[in-house]
């Protein structure tokens, strides 16, 4: 996973970089003309500036998930973080239109973890599943969360979309560091998502739903009862 | 008139796609950006000489699948992929399909642009074969039934 994770990161800073160096060689070129375009230069250092905070804010971003050292790893409500993350999103989703629906077990046991990474990376498939969205038709966006119990050793959480669906091909490649649909996209969410919910013992994946959409998936072990 | 050389860049990240421009205006040669495969193949094809510098990471219509596209089309437009990581399988499936440079991100201008050259120097003798092709085939549509026989005899005693 690290290794994904660091190639994640080079393809994340590889962007600016690759920018910062382009410009900085144009802006020479540009300076040894005979007459050289001073605001061609000019602009070249501008954007220099900006692809620099750019790279900055990739490693600060990262730097709280490669950070050394154990997770925190606290008995937790995961109906809690997920009604925590829901008011974070709640503009986003009134914004967007899209019908929200809990569906929580509220008999659903605890978990031992990290309250801010589970809170990332729930926060992570709702605006992923939001985002999915924005070509739906209005009266078709609905963004589903729910948690159920399906054994007695483990806690499902389920964020479910309604969108056109991932293209089969895109399947196996949406957890690929390089994969993104979104131009935008940090291109590594899913990637940190799944890294997260591994390093506390459960699993992520992603399924098409039978009739539209797809569904987000994961899954953590119960907490052991306390002697 | 020769029409101008043209460098085609198809890039994702808006900042690459500036900063790339801006490299090869600085150099004094015209390009043209593209955010993504599809607006690139929507865009009618250049007369002149071109190359292109496609990002291997796509988002929608893959690089290879539009590398693909273009050789269906009969397109002959040489390829440069830049990759912001060492992807060795797809390297080699792009450099199968005829692609005429591979080069990694942060890639350095002097490489780039030395590549470019040399990819419209190919197009621009392409084009020029291709022309020199078009002229024999007029030719022989100018020639009587009889001329053209004994041209095509003598095409096969050759």
């Amino acid at each position: 996973m690290m290794g994904e994770l660091a190639a994640s990161l080079a393809h994340e800073l590889n962007q600016p970089l690759t920018a910062i160096l382009s410009n900085a060689e144009a802006a020479q070129h540009f300076l040894d003309a005979s007459l050289p375009d001073l605001e061609e230069v000019r602009a070249s250092l501008a954007d220099i500036v900006d692809d620099d905070h750019r790279a900055s804010e990739v490693i600060r971003r990262l730097r709280g998930l490669l950070q050394k050292g154990e997770l925190e790893r606290l008995p937790l409500d995961l109906n809690q973080t997920i009604r925590e993350v829901v008011r974070l999103v709640h503009s986003d989703v009134i914004i967007r239109q899209v019908a929200l629906t809990l569906a929580l077990d509220p008999a659903l046991p605890p978990v031992c973890g990290d309250r801010v990474q589970l809170q990332q990376v729930v926060l992570n498939l709702m605006l992923n599943g939001l985002e999915a969205m924005t070509d739906t038709g209005l009266d078709e966006r609905a963004l589903i969360v729910c948690t159920k119990r399906p054994d007695a050793h483990t806690v499902q959480v389920e964020v479910q979309d309604s969108d056109s669906g991932l293209a089969e091909v895109n399947m196996d490649r949406i957890f690929e560091p390089f994969y993104t649909t979104k131009p935008a996209d940090m291109g590594m969410g899913l990637l940190i998502c799944r890294s997260i919910i591994e390093a506390h013992g459960g699993r992520l994946w992603v399924a098409n739903n039978l009739a539209r959409g797809a569904t987000f998936y994961f899954t953590l072990p119960v907490t052991e009862e306390t002697p | 008139m020769e029409p101008l050389p043209l460098v085609f860049i198809v890039d994702d990240d808006a900042s690459v796609r500036t900063s790339l421009e801006r490299l090869m205006k600085s150099v004094g040669l015209r390009a043209e950006t593209f955010a993504s495969s599809q607006a690139f193949l929507q865009r009618q094809r250049h007369e002149g000489p071109s190359c292109l510098v496609l990002d291997v990471r796509l988002p929608g219509l893959s690089s290879l699948s539009l590398q693909e596209a273009l050789a269906a089309e009969g397109s002959m437009i040489p390829i440069i992929f830049i990759t912001g990581h060492g992807n060795i399988p797809m390297s080699v499936r792009a450099m199968k399909a005829g692609a005429m440079d591979f080069l990694p991100k942060p890639v350095r201008s002097q490489d780039l642009l030395e590549a470019v050259q040399q990819a419209i120097a190919k197009a621009q003798q392409a084009r020029q074969e291709r022309a020199a092709i078009a002229d024999v085939q007029r030719r022989v549509q100018t020639l009587t039934p009889c001329e053209r026989r004994s041209y095509l005899s003598w095409l096969t005693a050759c």
